[in-house]
């Protein structure tokens, strides 16, 4: 990310040890006695605290894995950006619904201190989903918005459509955890019901580098020019990450204006789509393959005009070869950014990218097409 | 120029499908950057230290060159490893990252030279257009001058000579079809002149080989989130602009405070002196952004159109109430962070008679509609207690107190616009303390960038090198902007010019770990009021 997350080194972690009764007032109250003991100072004195909030921030978690891994990317943004995160989770072991807060607290210069971001994770058994709209309701900081992470594609959609989308100004997705292309389609369908709401998909925040090098390919003085003249492209991605690899060849499609025309499985078992642009056929191959690669899962990317080829290829796990015709291979360096800098960059200014919505919607027309003769897709 | 196969010729190059809409759209196009004066203390500091930076968050584009240019004889090689060590003490984020240096340092180049000499840019022209082929660059190029200000005119005029840099077609001009053509940009660092003579004459010089739009004269201040910030909070926020006016605002001051002093640059600083190293550019360009009224359009010449108005406004300071409105002042051995520091004239390159101003402390006016009847107190020093940029605005008092007892005043609400370090602004407002009493204590409601974001801002160098690449010129000076400020500043430096061949200088002293000397508490306390302690 541009503006990689900085974790304050000085953050100190108030947490209320045991679980509560899910009841606003005694929330806030218990939030304020932290709040009380975070102003208290080494030396007995106490200090004003004050407390920053960008966001109001919900995840959503099933069962007790679902809620450590959500746990997991709550506390890691939690010191990075000031928000009030707020995480449910669906649990059937649970027999009620109940809390457990905490709150974290850094020193500015001059010895202030502020709370910085404050977490909440209330569980309860599954019928405890209709709960979940009103306590968030009640819950969220007043004059801050709001978003919602649905990370997990298979949650159900009835909680975020009839409690959690009222209440919320960002939708965030994780399309890399769409392990089978067709969950794209609940992804755009709910992205769809969801609309005018800003949507960002911390999958396409995690393929934007590995997108800005490959666009960067064609800047001046080669220029769009073998983009227009494409024959084909294609993508190696790692097994499992066909999602990704779908959506990088639907941004290709769309900003190139290739017409999607059909598709079929191939003997090395990817896929291949033939797409037409100009009266002239493209065509797009999606081929797993093995290598390394971050959690984008993007091996490769090769483009060819007929003469020439325009390679993207990962050499290490933060390193990539951009080969370009007449230009040495040069070796440039490519990040993975954490689940914590993505949800962070998320809630920024690069979470509101219009493009997204055209691709997803686009990858999902790609992966709706009817086979050609050459065989099944699926 | 490279001709890549599948490109025919640059004029028939494409635009680019996929930069449209990409997130990232900041990321600027291929280029070269030359940079004289690459052995100097700016280019180790900061230009070298912000160009990783910004490579590290990747809003450099892959295809980008760095030639240093400097007299030294030095190889590639060589001057790759100082460049390191320099990211390695300098850069924002360290430690620097070896995979990343060593694809970063594979696009940097050393080219020795002399300012002065046809022969030197010949030989640089014949490096960069070797350096563009193999790099596959288009040709775009910007060209930063950190070199001493005395090499100023004749870079540019090298410049031109060798067509390094060509002009840019003139406004109007029908576009060729295809990508644009390539870009030449020149960074010219500060001081722009050393009075309002030398500024027009370097203009002049300077307009000769370039057109207006390629010249990116860089006030780092400009760069500083905080002052960004200051248009952001100013006209994107209701509550703000409308008691942003004499009918609000008591006072203004501006405070320019640096801990250090001269160090090694004592021979720069004698002919500089505070009001040219500080007053000029930064704080009068503060003073501008701060003052100027809204812009038809956040673009670089609407912007830059208010800010000269704010400039031309500027009432001359008044010939027969002079001592009143300017005091200078030198400082003499102190304290300054639990040491012992020696006075100015005891400097390295000093003269031991020096009457150069180290302080300088102003009360002005501007003469405007929104301003009229405003003071603005602008000071700024080396060895002031501490390093320190900030606005602070006082705001006049509630029409009627209710509260004050026994003559008691309540203090006024004071908004602080923190510039550095720790950015960010605070608010002062009076609160009524627990208790059965009505008792009224002052409270204090910070935001600052550090603690309240989770990212850190990026370096102002960052900020104004992206943009010069990127051809924004907003947070750069202007030609009628240098001059305007020149034309103020420069009846100061008559006058004291004037009192000095008259043998009357009258430069106060202070203490080094003071805030200045009594006479500048006194420009204010004559008003009724005080310097704020920031």
């Amino acid at each position: 990310m541009a503006a990689a997350v900085r974790l304050h080194t000085e953050v100190e972690r108030f947490v209320r040890g045991e679980a509560i009764a899910v009841e606003v007032g005694e929330i806030e109250r218990a939030l304020g006695e932290l709040w009380q003991q975070a102003s208290a100072s080494g030396d007995g004195r106490t200090a004003a605290v004050s407390r920053a909030a960008l966001w109001n921030a919900v995840f959503l978690a099933r069962g007790r894995g679902g809620l450590a891994t959500a746990k997991q990317l709550v506390d890691e943004i939690a010191p990075a950006l000031p928000t009030r995160a707020l995480t449910l989770c669906l649990d059937d072991e649970r027999a009620s619904l109940d809390a457990t807060i905490e709150s974290n607290v850094v020193s500015q210069p001059g010895g202030a201190r502020m709370v910085y971001s404050e977490e909440i994770t209330i569980s309860g058994p599954a019928n405890a989903e209709r709960h979940f709209g009103a306590l968030v309701r009640a819950l969220q900081i007043a004059g801050v918005p709001t978003a919602t992470f649905w990370l997990d594609p298979a949650a159900p959609e009835s909680l975020l459509s009839r409690e959690l989308l009222a209440v919320t100004d960002r939708l965030v997705f994780d399309t890399t955890a769409c392990v089978r292309p067709e969950q794209l389609f609940d992804v755009e369908r709910i992205a769809t019901t969801a609309q005018p709401l800003p949507i960002t998909d911390m999958g396409w925040l995690r393929l934007g580098a590995l997108r800005a090098l490959f666009a960067g390919m064609f800047d001046p003085p080669i220029g769009g020019a073998p983009l227009v003249h494409a024959r084909k492209i294609t993508i190696e991605h790692r097994a499992g990450c066909d999602t990704s690899a779908l959506l990088l060849l639907a941004w290709i499609g769309v900003q190139v204006g290739w017409r999607p025309l059909r598709a079929a499985q191939t003997s090395d078992g990817g896929v291949r789509f033939d797409f037409a642009r100009a009266g002239q056929p493209v065509s797009g191959h999606l081929v797993p393959s093995d290598g390394p690669c971050g959690r984008s899962g993007i091996l490769c990317v090769t483009l060819e005009t007929g003469d020439d080829r325009y390679v993207l290829r990962r050499t290490a796990l933060d390193q990539t070869l951009l080969q370009i015709p007449g230009v040495p291979p040069k070796p440039v360096k490519l990040d993975s950014p954490s689940d914590a800098e993505l949800a962070v960059a998320a809630l920024g200014s690069r979470g509101r990218d219009p493009l997204f919505v055209r691709c997803l919607s686009y990858a999902r027309h790609l992966w709706s097409l009817e086979p050609d003769t050459a065989g099944s897709r699926r | 120029m490279l001709e890549p196969s599948g490109a025919s010729s640059a004029s028939a190059v494409l635009p680019n499908p996929l930069r449209e809409g990409l997130a990232e759209e900041r990321v600027p196009e291929p280029a070269a950057m030359v940079i004289f004066g690459a052995s100097g203390d700016l280019t180790h500091r900061k230009l070298l230290p912000a160009l990783y930076s910004l490579t590290r968050d990747r809003l450099l584009p892959a295809r980008f060159a760095i030639i240093g240019f400097a007299r030294r004889a030095v190889s590639d090689d060589a001057f790759r490893e100082e460049m390191r060590a320099a990211c390695s003490e300098f850069a924002r984020r360290r430690p620097i990252d070896p995979e990343l240096w060593a694809s970063f340092a594979r696009n940097i180049y050393y080219q020795q030279g002399e300012y002065e000499d046809p022969a030197s840019f010949l030989a640089l022209k014949q490096r960069l257009t070797e350096i563009e082929k193999t790099q596959g660059l288009h040709g775009n190029r910007v060209f930063y001058l950190a070199t001493p200000p005395s090499s100023f005119a004749s870079v540019i005029r090298s410049l031109g000579q060798a067509e390094l840099a060509p002009k840019p077609a003139p406004p109007g001009t029908p576009k060729p079809p295809g990508a644009a053509p390539p870009f030449a940009r020149v960074i010219i660092e500060k001081p722009f002149g050393t009075d309002l003579e030398t500024a027009r004459a370097l203009n002049r010089d300077v307009h000769e080989a370039l057109d207006e739009r390629q010249i990116y004269r860089i006030d780092h201040y400009l760069g500083k989130e905080t002052v960004q910030n200051l248009l952001v909070f100013r006209f994107a926020n209701g509550i703000f602009e409308p008691i942003w006016n004499n009918r609000f605002v008591d006072h203004v001051q501006i405070t320019g405070a640096e801990s250090i002093g001269v160090e090694a640059r004592g021979g720069y600083f004698e002919q500089a002196g505070s009001m040219r190293d500080m007053v000029q550019n930064h704080l009068l360009q503060v003073l501008s952004l701060f003052a100027m009224e809204p812009p038809i359009a956040f673009d670089p010449d609407s912007v830059r159109d208010e800010k000269l108005k704010v400039l031309k406004a500027l009432r001359f300071i008044p010939e027969s109430d002079f001592e009143r409105h300017v005091v200078r002042a030198q400082y003499v051995a102190g304290s300054n962070g639990g040491q012992s520091v020696r006075g100015y004239r005891e400097e390295p390159n000093v003269s031991p008679t020096s009457t150069t101003e180290t302080f300088v402390a102003l009360k002005l006016f501007i003469d405007s509609w929104r301003w009229a009847g405003v003071p603005f107190y602008l000071r700024s020093g080396k060895r002031l207690p501490k390093r320190v940029t900030e606005i602070a605005v006082y705001f006049k008092e509630a029409p009627h107190l209710l509260f004050g007892r026994r003559g008691e005043s309540i203090r006024p609400n004071v908004l602080a616009i923190r510039i550095q370090p720790d950015e960010g602004i605070a608010l002062n407002f009076g609160s009524k303390l627990p208790g059965p009493a009505m008792e009224i204590a002052p409270v204090s409601m910070e935001f600052r960038y550090g603690s309240s974001f989770g990212v850190e801002p990026p370096e102002a160098y960052e900020r104004l090198l992206l943009d010069c690449l990127l051809g924004d010129s907003t947070l750069f000076t202007r030609a009628d902007e240098v001059e305007a400020s020149w034309t103020w500043v420069s009846r100061i430096h008559r006058r004291w010019a004037e009192e000095a061949a008259q043998g009357k200088t009258a430069l106060a002293t202070y203490p080094a770990g003071s805030w200045g000397p009594p006479a500048a508490d006194r420009l204010l306390t004559a008003d009724g009021r005080a310097w704020r302690l920031p």
